[in-house]
């Protein structure tokens, strides 16, 4: 690690500022991913402004909808009556992330921008465009069973890791900004970006913008909503692919439906073909497949993630079959 | 002598463990906890590059930060350059190449663990990066293999012949597999203190397996004589074999001596994943011959093992394989060749099962291919070629202990199976969701508890897609060390008053590595003594060797030293009291003083294999162990739930059955682990995974309840007729689980560790 400063923020606007006046500064939330990466190398702030005590700390009814404040525990957040009523795909999400432990200390901004689990770019001895722009991507030709089979460049293939994430995009999450230049806000899925040619941007934040919250509007059918986390081990490792699913049913056809997947792309990926396909179709498993084969078409999986497009396909159709059950 | 009555908590009682409280609260002082005042810390410099020649060090910049008190490279190494267990072809520091990803190539101490680290880094290497050889199979077979060492590649080939080749066999099946580079995944990094003494030597504290052999390596590489350097055994978490070979002890050592202060070396969780050996990755290629009802007629096999780039234990680990290569089955006619190369992948060395664990996993899964082709049950094909007492091994061994394989199985056949799955099949998948609502889990719907499903938590399923399988295996695995090592252990047991007490002190230098040895040393003592109170002293060098935590030998051979001790004592207590009868045993004392012996216990001896031939009496004793595992598993999505794992076990005598079930319980584990999740993810010669967030250690929701039989068939050749018991099962599991998911999916599955593609694409391509 590297020598660094640290300042408690007493308020956002004096985080922003404090991090804006300087290039090498970070916010800190829980650390549970920045602190990782200092002490790899991966990342070395100079400057550490602490967030995790503002007073950002609160769920929040809206208008049918939530307010979730940025440093929001992750467990906290899980645990939310009104989450698991209302959107009970997110609080499944933030279950099946991590561990207890973690998600004790981690928040709710912490979590939508930690960094990718791509090995190569945790590992400070080997090229990598996302740490190092322009070095080189390791992935490529290397091990890429965790990496991108959706929207990857060649320049990079990672996947973004979060699994409350996925559930956030699925459910037309909007964050909201402090920046230097005041306050914004703008949907969840646009947050993220591909990584073209500028894979070292995860997302279109520029430095000095503080997450302050995370808005989940109104979304009565997402009351019936479900993630599904593929993954190596029962508990405690990162999702193979995810999918978050919210599904309204019209008889035996699709009202509605929300559907985002995880593991497959460098962002969470909203699935907007396959919700095209299905709206206004038939619940019945050969839609699911078809629209999740919609969705896929475009995939370009690689020599180590193959088995991921039948996975995901698979994971899709029986997360969909048994909403459509439940809803019968 | 009147000897008060029998003790409790001898052997055979759940004599509770001194260190088990401790270690459960939090407060037991593992060797990452050693301190004292005015120490400095030391750090590592290791490579970059899996394979590549040092053109140049540059100390300079490292030594110019403030708080570096040295900075040392080879040069500074003060005797021998070399060290290793079997051959001393390691380096102590990188000499003008690096032969693996971690290798370390300059060490220093400064008076803040952060400031050494960035010394360290600020420490300038050029390398010029070579081609690095990652293929064992062509490290070993094929001649145009660039070499890793002047010497060759191959670091040991070891055939087995017995009988002829292939003859009149009416069934033949063939297979090839592969098993995963595993790590032994202890929680205690590697870490020790090294403390200068006022004779020019060190009295180093660290947590090891085997601390005599330690110091033989450590002395003359520090150009000091074997009495000048003093080691006590530090609080060890975990070592599975990795801690056989050295880590920080001689590097810690230097810098003591150097700087004359304490120097303590702990390494972080990452550095660790290349401190120490792994478990060596395996190819095997076998054809086994049987008659029509499944009779084994030949068997042949060619077993590949990554050494990585130093010997460390290679060659003993080929010795198992190859001998152990056919598993617990009579055969006549047996050619087997097991090799080991040097790749420049990391060092491969000890880990539980040693050898005879790569084996099993193909053998078993060639038995269950035979059973397929004969139209026999996994269970009647094992028992139609199981051995027993008096059988014959390939190597020409006879077992003469009691080895009632058929009867094991007959007995895990026989029990009960666990209950139906945890999901309602389709149709009534409704059920069970008030059990899951009474839990008070999230959500609203009915369903049943995905804890008990494949997916667990990720709640990929409730029960579509689910199909269940059940598999068996069986391993053998030598116990002690073979091969005509002097393997001995030394007890000192000294019975003495103390508050008016009779009190036995129970001393060696065996390595409590959380086994549960240091509550069995004193089972033994109470005993053997009749005294209730006895004190296990810190195990250290100024008692002679106990030798190695590992092979399973400790209760054998150090309970065998300790049992001696004993009983010499006893003899001199007898003896006084035969010539003063009448006094109890604390009026003796009283009157005679303390009595104090000092005994070596050495197992029956054994031959090295015949390099040409495989044959001769290699083992002193053979352990077995049967597994039966149910799965559940999700076949779309590749996903595997085990359900239950039971397991049969002949221990030939019971020490202590709190510790024992533990054992077993986590040999299974690390089984289990093998077939399912554990693998160090090699590309290049790179670690991908070095940490436990990306390497996978089974989670207590992967890890089934277990059904266990432990049998007391006693071996007539070991004290108490004990049988070593803490590797046999971390071999049977892993075939037995994969055998399992075959059952379940149909899949070949000739990889290990099984992964949720292996099984999905598989199926839904
Ligand atoms: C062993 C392990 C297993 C894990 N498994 C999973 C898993 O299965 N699924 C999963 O989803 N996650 C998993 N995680 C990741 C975990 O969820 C994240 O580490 C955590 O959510 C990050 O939150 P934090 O508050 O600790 O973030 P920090 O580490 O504090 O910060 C992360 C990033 O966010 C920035 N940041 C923090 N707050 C703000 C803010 N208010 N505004 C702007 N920027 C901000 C920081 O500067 C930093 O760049 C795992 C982590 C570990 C260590
Ligand atoms: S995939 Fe992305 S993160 Fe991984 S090595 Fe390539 S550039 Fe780096």
């Amino acid at each position: 690690m590297i020598p660094f400063e640290y300042l408690r923020a007493g308020d956002p606007a004096e985080a922003v500022a404090a991090v804006a006046g300087r290039p090498g500064a970070a916010f800190l939330g829980g650390g549970t991913n920045l602190v990782d990466h200092m002490k790899l190398g991966v990342a070395g702030p100079d400057l550490l402004v602490d967030v995790s005590r503002l007073p950002l700390d609160r769920v929040e009814e809206t208008a049918g909808g939530l307010r979730i404040g940025a440093a929001v525990r992750n467990s906290d957040l899980a645990a939310h009556p009104l989450v698991r009523e209302r959107y009970p795909v997110l609080a499944r999400a933030l279950l099946s992330g991590a561990s207890g432990q973690l998600r004790n200390v981690a928040t709710t901004a912490g979590n939508l921008l930690q960094r990718t689990r791509c090995p190569y770019f945790q590992d400070v001895t080997t090229p990598c465009n996302k740490r190092v722009p322009g070095s080189g991507c390791s992935a490529a030709g290397g091990y890429t069973r965790y990496h991108a089979i959706l929207g990857a460049s060649e320049h990079c293939v990672a996947t973004h890791p979060s699994d409350m994430a996925v559930a956030m995009v699925a459910l037309d999450a909007v964050v909201a900004v402090l920046g230097p230049g005041g306050a914004r806000t703008l949907p969840l899925a646009e947050l993220y970006r591909l990584p073209g040619d500028a894979p070292q941007r995860d997302t279109v934040l520029e430095h000095g913008d503080l997450i302050i919250a995370v808005e989940l509007p109104h979304l009565p059918f997402a009351r019936r909503s479900a993630y599904r986390k593929v993954r190596d081990r029962a508990s405690f490792s990162f999702a193979l692919v995810s999918v978050a699913a919210a599904l309204d049913l019209d008889g035996g056809l699709v009202r509605d439906v929300r559907l985002a997947l995880g593991g497959v792309a460098h962002k969470p990926w909203r699935a907007t073909r396959a919700e095209a396909e299905l709206r206004g179709g038939p619940a019945t498993e050969d839609a699911f497949r078809r629209a999740a084969e919609a969705e896929l078409a475009a995939a370009r999986p690689l020599p180590g993630n193959a088995f991921k497009v039948a996975m995901t396909r698979n994971a899709v159709v029986a997360t969909l079959r048994a909403l459509a059950e439940e809803g019968r | 002598m009147k000897t008060e009555t029998r003790t409790s908590l001898g052997v055979g009682a759940s004599a509770p463990r001194p260190d088990g409280a401790l270690k459960v609260a939090g407060a037991f002082a593992y060797a990452s906890d050693l301190w004292l005042d005015g120490m400095l810390w030391g750090a590592t410099l290791r490579s970059p590059h899996p394979s590549a020649w040092i053109r140049s060090i540059d100390v300079g910049p490292a030594l110019a930060l403030p708080g570096v008190f040295a900075v040392l490279t080879h040069e500074d190494v003060p005797g021998a350059k070399f060290y290793g267990l079997e051959h001393a072809d390691q380096p102590v520091l990188a000499v003008d190449q690096v032969r693996y990803q971690g290798e370390p190539v300059a060490i220093v101490a400064a008076d803040h663990p952060e400031t050494a680290r960035r010394a360290a880094a600020a420490v300038v290497v050029e390398y010029e990066v070579r081609a690095a050889v990652t293929d064992a199979r062509r490290a070993a077979l094929d001649p145009a293999c660039p070499l890793v060492h002047p010497g060759g590649n191959v670091v040991r080939h070891q055939p087995v012949r017995a009988g002829s080749a292939g003859s009149g066999a009416e069934v033949v099946v063939t297979g090839e597999y592969e098993v995963g580079m595993q790590d032994q995944a202890f929680l205690g990094p590697e870490a020790g203190l090294a403390v200068p003494a006022d004779d020019g030597g060190v009295d180093l504290y660290v947590a090891t397996q085997w601390l005599h052999v330690d110091r033989d390596q450590i002395a003359p590489c520090l150009a000091l004589p074997e009495d000048k350097v003093r080691l006590t055994l530090a609080g060890v978490g975990g070592a599975f074999g990795a801690r056989e070979d050295l880590s920080m002890q001689i590097h810690a050592s230097m810098l003591a001596l150097r700087t004359g202060r304490p120097v303590k070396i702990v390494y972080g969780r990452e550095e660790s994943f290349f401190g120490h050996v792994h478990r060596h990755p395996a190819w095997m290629r076998y054809e086994h011959g049987a008659t029509a009802d499944g009779r084994l007629v030949y068997v042949k096999a060619e077993i590949v093992l990554d050494g990585g780039a130093y010997c460390s234990s290679s060659p003993a680990v080929v010795g198992n394989a190859a001998s152990l290569g056919v598993g617990p089955y009579e055969v006549e006619n047996v050619w087997i060749d097991a090799y080991a190369a040097y790749t420049n992948n990391p060092p491969c060395g000890a880990m539980r099962g040693f050898g005879a664990v790569q084996a099993c996993y193909a053998y078993e899964s060639q038995m269950d291919r035979l059973a397929a082709a004969c139209g026999l049950s996994p269970v009647e094909i094992r028992v139609r070629n199981a051995v027993s007492q008096g059988s014959r091994l390939a190597t020409g061994q006879v077992i003469d202990s009691p080895a009632p394989l058929a009867a094991m199985l007959g007995e895990l056949a026989a029990m009960p199976l666990p209950g139906p799955p945890a999901y309602a099949p389709s149709g009534s998948r409704r059920q069970g969701g008030s059990g899951a609502r009474a839990r008070g889990m999230i959500g609203t719907r009915e369903e049943p508890d995905p804890r008990r499903l494949p997916g667990g938590v990720g709640r990929t399923t409730r029960g579509e897609g689910v199909r269940r399988g059940v598999g068996y295996g069986v391993g053998i695995k030598n116990i002690c060390f073979s091969e005509g090592f002097d393997d001995y252990s030394t007890a000192r047991v000294r019975v003495e008053l103390l508050g008016g007490e009779p009190h036995a002190l129970v001393h060696t230098a065996a390595a409590e590595v959380g086994q549960g040895l240091v509550a069995v040393q004193a089972q033994i003592a109470r005993t053997e003594l009749g005294v209730d109170r006895v004190t296990v002293a810190p195990a250290d060098t100024s008692v002679g060797s106990a030798g190695s935590s590992s092979a399973s030998r400790q209760s054998y051979v150090t309970g065998g030293a300790v049992k001696a001790a004993c009983e010499a004592v006893r003899r001199r207590l007898e003896a006084l009291a035969a010539a003063d009868p009448g006094l109890s045993l604390g009026e003796l004392l009283d009157r005679y003083g303390p009595v104090e012996e000092t005994r070596e216990y050495r197992h029956r001896p054994t031959v090295p294999l015949d390099p040409v031939t495989g044959q001769g009496d290699s083992h002193t004793q053979l352990a077995l162990c049967v597994h039966r595992a149910v799965v559940d598993v999700d076949v779309e999505l590749g996903l595997v739930k085990v359900v239950e794992l039971a397991a049969v076990q002949d221990v030939g005598r019971i020490l202590n059955p709190l510790a024992l079930e533990g054992q077993i319980h986590g040999g299974s584990a690390q089984g289990l682990g093998l077939a399912l999740l554990e693998e160090i993810q090699m590309r290049d010669g790179r670690v991908l995974n070095p940490s436990f967030t990306d390497y996978l250690i089974p989670t207590i929701l992967d890890m089934p309840p277990m059904r266990l039989s432990i049998l007391e068939n006693p071996d007539p050749n070991a004290p108490y007729g004990l049988r070593g018991a803490g590797e046999p099962p971390t071999l049977s599991s892993t075939p037995a689980v994969a055998a399992a998911v075959r059952a379940a999916t149909g899949l070949a599955l000739p990889r290990v560790p099984i992964r949720p593609e292996d099984i999905a694409l598989a199926h839904t391509g």
